[in-house]
């Protein structure tokens, strides 16, 4: 009656604790339980990233207009960061926000596992003309809305006019991609590169905007079926252009988007233009001080003559989680963050809107706001949103992000990097994505068909 | 005799005070550790779907792990890693005790915690730290590179490894002294004054009484450093995003794998089946180690 018996105690003990935390872990499928709520008088939970620092004012409007209503913001970083939290609280089956702020290309994943709220039931699918039709379509899934966009990115070019001008290049002349591909050879003369890409999975929303752009349609999705085709014409012409480039040593394949290598790079004119989303300037002028006054922006490069696409790189929208017991409120919120005093709040501090009606509204594009001064001295007295906004309103090709895109992105790191260093040619590289994102839909349960 | 009754009444009443101790630590570690682990077991043989939801498919996971060619070239990785890098760190480790418990150094005190101070610094911030210093444009390699006009890249896919060895290195190697240090102050000094009636030698003196005495927590450190470094996850994972070439795969050491696999790849499952096999072929090898040490203890 000693220590001996102590061990059967504690094995049944585990045993015991074990089977408890079992049943209670397995409870935790995907739910459906949320509910309308008081549109009136409710505290909702919101997580998401406050890049242009506006979030408490944004919010403390919104409270004085509603007094029923009490947010609670969460910062959860990023967007990648938000992602991972949102998969968590749904994987546990509770503790997931009322609002939840997701890049447009991830609001797939979610609305196709039912962890998000269908809009339409709100009225949301009424308010499509109001937006542009590239974030607007990215947020569509099965014909209904399960987002609305904060924000919206077409690309255009930004380019360093002193490091062009040192290598005789005159910008206005880039209208199609070989004439950047020329311009490309005489700027890499001078020692700068035209641009960076590291096939890393910080290209992949470049990759998505430029292919996009190309007519190309990677995969295709329809309910359970998907179809892979990295091959497709518009896939052609991407990929042979950009295997141009790299085979001249015309890109700098060694930095990442986004890595401190980059920032440096943009703020000593190594790196001499970037085709990126119309949310860049706000990150150019914190990262690349030093170039204050020299860079200008412009249209995107098209693939034919005389066309005038763009595409979308990134942006954001908010969307209510089907946990949520506050749904109604929580809608009352989005409405005012991406219809309402909210938009025009963010759009003037540094967020691209993608409301028509601020897009086209004098104040955006007036060169003497204050916002706007700040922003038109770095890029040498130029009226950038006027730009901008041109951008916005071009037509897009539409494009279907894939309903696991988080590991899409992973896998383009993984998948495409090695072409970038000249270990393959990126034609190869892209079939083995091709067949890595086949495998993993058939392991989710999708039938996919992959033409290669 | 009373004397046989006491030692029982004791030893129960000894059983019960020490758990009032240690109860809110079992407890914790009951529901932090111990029922994850057999909840990542129970995951592990199903599979949940984007469209099917969640399904039973018993070992399904494991014939898909065994068949991963990433997941045995991580392993393969973090094995290179520990086999180099283990030795390497414990030698200097050891080497640093001898030379602090030698008394012939100037400024102990100061070496003593100078070399203990890595390991306080977060492994974030020394990890980020020393990614920029080995940035070959803009870092302090960089800097040398412009003053000797070498070409160097420490962080090229061929040197990657060595690179984060010695971040590991420099980051471990103070704990480990100070676990040398600590059993080397334990040899009595008569022993000392012994070896210097009968004229050993330094050296001797090193050889015969501090080695030995080093072999008991050279078995600690070695299992330690051992599953640290199969674990390994910290640095290659912040330095993924600052490596160029994007040399730093997401599934470049078995934890990051199953860190994609769960967070980027929604396959928590499988990540869970990985997590289990990886714990047990650790647990293989540092068992190996231990028997192996303990046979020499016996010696």
């Amino acid at each position: 009656m000693r220590a001996r018996k102590f061990t059967p105690v504690l094995a049944s003990l585990a045993a015991l604790a074990t089977v408890m935390s079992l049943t209670a872990c397995g409870s935790g499928s995907s739910s459906s339980s949320g509910a309308q709520g008081d549109a009136d008088n409710a505290e909702i939970t919101f997580w998401g990233w406050d890049s242009g620092g506006s979030m408490s004012k944004l919010i403390a409007a919104f409270e004085k207009a509603n007094p029923g209503i009490t947010v609670k913001f969460s910062s959860t970083g990023n967007a990648e960061n938000t992602q991972t939290a949102l998969a968590n609280a749904v994987a546990a089956g509770k503790g997931a926000p009322d609002v939840v702020m997701l890049e447009d290309a991830t609001v797939m994943q979610f609305a196709v596992t039912g962890d998000l709220v269908d809009l339409k039931q709100y009225g949301a699918a009424d308010e499509a003309d109001k937006f542009v039709s590239g974030p607007w379509n990215m947020l569509q899934y099965n014909g209904d809305p399960y987002g609305m966009p904060i924000d919206s990115g077409p690309e255009v070019l930004f380019y360093n006019k002193a490091v062009f001008d040192k290598a005789g290049v005159n910008a206005d002349d880039i209208k199609t991609w070989d004439d950047y591909y020329e311009a490309a050879k005489k700027i890499r003369a001078t020692g700068s590169y035209i641009t960076n890409n590291s096939g890393s999975s910080m290209d992949y929303q470049p990759f998505t905007a430029q292919a996009a752009q190309a007519g190309a349609k990677p995969w295709t999705v329809d309910g359970d079926n998907i179809t892979i085709d990295m091959n497709d014409e518009g896939m052609q012409k991407y990929t042979a252009f950009w295997q141009k480039l790299i085979d001249e040593d015309l890109v700098d394949t060694s930095i990442a988007n986004w890595s401190d290598d980059w920032n440096r790079a943009l703020n000593d004119g190594t790196i001499a233009s970037l085709t990126i989303g119309a949310w860049m300037p706000v990150n150019l002028m914190s990262g690349a001080p030093d170039q204050s006054g020299n860079w200008r922006v412009m249209q995107l490069p098209q693939w034919t003559e005389g066309e005038d696409y763009t595409a979308e790189d990134g942006g954001s929208s908010l969307a209510i989680s089907s946990q949520s017991t506050n749904q109604a409120a929580a809608y009352k919120f989005i409405e005012y963050m991406t219809l309402g005093d909210g938009a025009v709040t963010m759009s003037e501090t540094g967020t691209f809107p993608a409301l028509k009606s601020i897009l086209n509204s004098d104040s955006f594009v007036d060169p003497d706001s204050d916002a706007n001064k700040t922003t038109n001295e770095y890029f040498g007295g130029q009226n950038v949103n006027k730009i901008l906004a041109e951008a916005a309103q071009r037509p897009v090709n539409t494009f279907q992000y894939l309903p696991y895109n988080s590991f899409a992105q992973t896998e383009y790191g993984d998948d495409i990097s090695p072409a970038y260093t000249g270990k393959e040619t990126l034609a190869d590289a892209f079939k083995t994505y091709g067949e890595k994102l086949a495998e993993h839909g058939t392991q989710e349960g999708y039938t996919v068909t992959n033409k290669d | 005799m009373q004397a046989q009754g006491e030692p029982r009444v004791n030893r129960r009443r000894r059983d019960w005070r020490g758990w009032k101790f240690m109860w809110p630590f079992a407890a914790v570690f009951l529901f932090v550790t111990v029922i994850p682990i057999f909840y990542a077991i129970y995951i592990s043989f199903f599979q949940n779907r984007m469209i099917g939801g969640t399904v039973f498919v018993g070992f399904a996971n494991y014939v898909r792990l065994f068949k991963d060619p990433l997941f045995w070239s991580a392993v393969g990785r973090v094995a290179l890693f520990t086999v180099v890098q283990v030795p390497i760190m414990l030698f200097l480790a050891a080497l640093m005790a001898l030379a602090l418990d030698s008394m012939k150094l100037y400024g102990t005190k100061f070496f003593r915690i100078s070399s203990f101070m890595p390991y306080a610094v977060p492994a974030v911030v020394s990890t980020m730290i020393w990614a920029f210093m080995y940035s070959a444009k803009y870092g302090l390699v960089g800097s040398l590179n412009d003053w000797f006009g070498t070409h160097l890249n420490v962080l090229s896919p061929s040197v990657l490894l060595a690179a984060i060895g010695n971040i590991n290195t420099w980051e471990f190697t103070g704990y480990n002294m100070l676990i040398f240090y600590s059993s080397l102050s334990t040899i009595p000094h008569s022993l000392y004054e012994a070896a210097a009636i009968d004229g050993a030698s330094e050296w001797q003196i090193v050889r015969r009484i501090k080695l030995p005495e080093l072999k008991g927590s050279l078995a600690i450190t070695v299992i330690f450093s051992i599953i640290g470094s199969f674990q390994l996850f910290n640095e290659p994972s912040i330095m993924q995003n600052m490596v160029p070439g994007n040399a730093i795969s997401s599934s470049y050491t078995p934890n990051m794998y199953a860190y994609t696999l769960s967070f980027s790849g929604g396959q928590t499952n499988y990540a869970a089946a990985l997590a289990i096999v990886m714990a047990i072929i650790t647990m293989a090898i540092a068992y190996l180690v231990q028997l192996k040490s303990m046979k020499e203890q016996m010696n």
